[in-house]
């Protein structure tokens, strides 16, 4: 078949028009008994690609409980072909699935690297696709095509099921389009990249600086050994101090005067005098005060004009008594700039990770702490985040 | 070592207490140890967690946790919004919880501003609560399971039946807020949506549904002889290490302490609908699950008795929020915590300060937090595998733990 007929030229792919047509389909046809089945190898290989999309789950929050769900019963991803594997190894499809942050991004970075081509990535939820409304603040990435090939953005805060489902499909169209050669990558208007304004230029955006890609690439190699060499706040071996049952007292506040505590103010904690600190943590833990709830650190920056005040840092310390009428004791220490809070480590064994955290996030040192190094934030991070003085859009390199 | 040597010398070192600081050079510098990255991307973590366990043959001789990877920074992000629109952003914290989240925040607020919650909301909430700890520990199971059998060993049958009735108390909450997930339908003072019409009847379908199939999943995971082995006696956590810790809920009450916040310090209408707390023995994984699963039934009785006695009245309690402005606060330091599905979940706010529409300071303590604590201390004795059960048995939720 040809022009020169005046027929409509065909597709490509058009079974009708090529495979039928082949001599050899002729020659096996007038074979008797034989039934024969003929398309273009082309044509099976992205059928059985499409049909075949191996899902690797990305998942760190919550929608990777979604899919979770959208493989369970209900929706049931199986019948598409797609089945969860958990080794990158075994994927066709990343399936961002969650926030991501600057110190999850270079294992992100990491495993798409060890996926095999070919491969797609698909970004489910607000965050994956923009950071949603964390995509100010200091520790998440604004948007996985910072550093991925995003192919397929599923919008919605989780999207449900049937909403990656449909993500899913759309991505077996590309797939089917792409290898047909009929894909036309789109070209953005450079004004449109402007809508967002991205604080760090996409993956897609002509704008952006190749020395970027390089420092991703640089810091995702670096990514375990960072931990390694985490920051230590000083400290010396914790001395696990043995359970006394020094007092027979009930009463948290005749014990709170006995430690020489005299102001008890309305709208808080009374404050405690540092010295006294750890005596009264013990003596209420010997009042069944043996829950550990809570250590907040909270940072009052300097302040100037009427009502002037120099910097400090309260901590605020909470227990909890256990069984029948469960009560809460609480005490708040206040620190001058550079104080540090002597540590609860030696009597509840639970203030470690609390103090460890307020050490990150404030800035506040625990004197004697056995491990005081920062715990949620990358080993290298510079600064105290939840200090006041910290700004909340404040951008980390190279993943913002 | 030999395997029941190292078993005997282990097993007697974990009747004293590990100290977690300890170098791992101090143990044996000729021993031939292993360090295994675990995590932060497995589908056993849960989440994004890691933990770097150094191994003498198959049994863990040291374990070191990380957190972090999803820290979100939502207590800067609370500082910056107001008051009233903060409902939505800690939905996200526990996201297997949402309702619990949203019921400790706000309950933080109206002690901090003084708002006195109608009782019809105080039972709508009750009811939400109870359904959200069926759902959760639903997916607790399921996942639990699928950890210990994986998705080839027979596992997955109860990660399909799990989510099959999960499925079916989010559509409950799909009725009355309108979401799946994220319901952002508790606020200052009460509740924003009210019961539809036939709630109700669905509730106790739902509930009598649930109920009828728990006997079942007991029997394919209780009594299933693999998961018996995989779990009595695995991650022995001892009472007092658990309370010193911090750790509450079904963890705590599985180690043989008879604490729970819906009876000790009743909030919502728990001192009108009283709670049966479910205490367990013997503080290993088994423990836990028995006592998650008596907690589900336990839950389902509550709700079952709760939704015929709604009282009548309106579900919320303060002025209707038409700008964020309307709820200010001119100081003080409150402290509110319930008793989520993982345990006691407590927020902590500073009123006040230069913007009285949003707090100065917002400490959300999370329990997930608290238990994997407790990692370094009943990981070392055990092997990679139990290290999984283990894992699974304390329920964590990175979503809090990292915030």
């Amino acid at each position: 078949m040809n022009e020169s007929d005046g027929k409509r030229r065909l597709p490509r792919y058009d079974e009708a028009a090529l495979a039928y047509e082949h001599p050899l389909y002729k020659t096996l046809l007038a074979a008797p008994g034989l039934s024969v089945s003929v398309a273009p190898l082309d044509l099976l290989l992205s059928w059985g690609t499409m049909n075949s999309l191996w899902v690797f789950p990305m998942a760190t929050s919550c929608c990777g409980i979604e899919l979770m769900s959208a493989a369970a019963s209900r929706v049931d991803l199986d019948r598409m072909g797609t089945i969860v594997r958990a080794t990158p190894r075994q994927a066709d499809v990343m399936v961002v699935a969650g926030t991501i942050t600057v110190k999850m991004a270079p294992r992100v970075k990491l495993l798409w690297d060890q996926m095999p081509e070919p491969k797609w990535c698909i970004a489910m939820g607000s965050c994956a696709i923009s950071g949603d409304f964390y995509r100010e603040l200091y520790s998440v990435v604004p948007g996985i095509d910072t550093f991925l090939p995003v192919d397929v953005y599923i919008p919605g805060c989780p999207p449900n099921p049937e909403a990656l489902m449909h993500g899913l499909l759309r991505l077996q169209e590309k797939v089917k389009l792409a290898r047909a050669g009929q894909l036309v990558a789109k070209e953005y208007p450079p004004n449109r990249l402007d809508i967002t304004k991205p604080s760090i230029a996409r993956l897609s955006d002509p704008a952006r600086d190749p020395a970027l890609s390089a420092a991703q690439e640089k810091s995702a190699g670096e990514a375990t050994a960072t931990d390694e060499s985490d920051e230590r706040g000083g400290g010396n071996a914790s001395a696990v101090e043995p359970f006394a049952a020094e007092t027979t007292s009930t009463d948290v506040e005749a014990l709170l005067r006995e430690l020489g505590v005299t102001e008890f103010p309305k709208d808080g904690a009374p404050i405690v005098p540092v010295e006294q600190h750890v005596t009264l943590a013990r003596r209420l833990r010997a009042m069944n005060y043996r829950i550990f709830v809570h250590v907040v650190a909270t940072h009052f920056p300097e302040k100037t004009g009427a009502k002037a005040a120099p910097e400090r840092f309260e901590v605020a310390y909470a227990l909890r008594s256990v069984g029948s009428g469960s009560k809460i004791a609480s005490w708040r220490l206040s620190l001058a700039t550079g104080q540090a809070a002597p540590t609860l480590v030696g009597v509840f064994a639970g203030a470690d990770w609390q103090e460890r955290e307020q050490f990150d996030l404030v800035g506040v040192r625990f004197d004697g702490h056995p491990d005081l190094r920062r715990i949620m934030m990358p080993g290298n991070w510079e600064g105290h985040p939840l200090r006041k003085d910290y700004p909340a859009d404040k951008a980390c390199t190279p993943w913002r | 070592m030999e395997m029941s040597e190292a078993h005997a010398v282990l097993a007697s070192a974990r009747r004293a207490r590990v100290d977690p600081h300890l170098s791992i050079k101090t143990y044996d510098p000729e021993a031939d140890m292993m360090l295994l990255h675990f995590g932060p991307q497995h589908p056993s973590t849960h989440g994004v967690f890691r933990m770097d366990l150094h191994l003498d043959g198959e049994i863990v001789v040291k374990a070191t946790p990380y957190v972090g990877y999803l820290h979100r920074a939502v207590e800067k992000l609370c500082e910056k919004l107001s008051y009233v629109m903060l409902t939505p952003i800690v939905d996200k914290n526990d996201y297997v919880a949402p309702m619990t989240n949203e019921q400790a925040l706000n309950m933080a607020f109206e002690k901090l501003l003084g708002v006195e919650v109608p009782r019809r909301a105080r039972w709508l909430r009750t009811i939400l609560a109870e359904l959200q700890r069926v759902a959760s520990h639903l997916l607790w199971l399921g996942t639990f399971t699928l950890d210990l059998g994986g998705a080839l060993g027979g596992g997955s049958t109860l990660f399909l039946h799990c989510f099959r009735e999960r499925e079916l108390i989010l559509d409950l909450f799909e009725d009355l807020t309108g979401a799946r997930f994220h319901y952002n339908t508790h606020t200052i003072g009460g509740n924003r949506h009210d019961l539809p019409a036939g709630f109700a009847a669905k509730v106790k379908q739902v509930v009598a549904v649930i109920e009828a199939r728990l006997p079942e999943y007991a029997a394919l995971s209780l009594d299933n002889g693999i998961f018996k082995a995989r779990t009595t006696g695995v991650g022995v956590l001892d009472g007092d290490l658990a309370l010193e810790l911090g750790i509450t809920g079904p963890v705590l009450r599985a180690s043989g302490v008879d604490h729970d916040l819906r009876r000790d310090a009743p909030y919502h209408a728990y001192d009108e609908l009283p709670v049966n707390v479910v205490v367990g023995h013997g503080g290993d994984c088994r423990a836990r699950a028995e006592v998650r699963f008596a907690e589900m039934r336990e839950s389902l009785r509550l709700v079952r008795d709760a939704i015929d006695g709604v009282p009548e009245g309106p579900i919320n309690g303060y002025k209707p929020i038409r700008q964020p402005t309307m709820a200010k606060s001119t100081g003080g330091q409150v402290y509110v915590g319930i008793e989520t599905p993982r345990g006691e979940l407590g927020t902590f706010v500073i009123g006040g300060g230069d913007t009285p529409t949003s707090p100065y300071r917002l400490k959300i303590r999370p329990p997930s937090l608290h238990s994997l604590s407790a990692l370094p201390y009943i990981l070392p004795g055990q092997t990679v595998s139990d290290a999984v059960a283990i894992l699974g048995s304390l329920d964590p939720i990175m979503g809090e733990v990292d915030r």
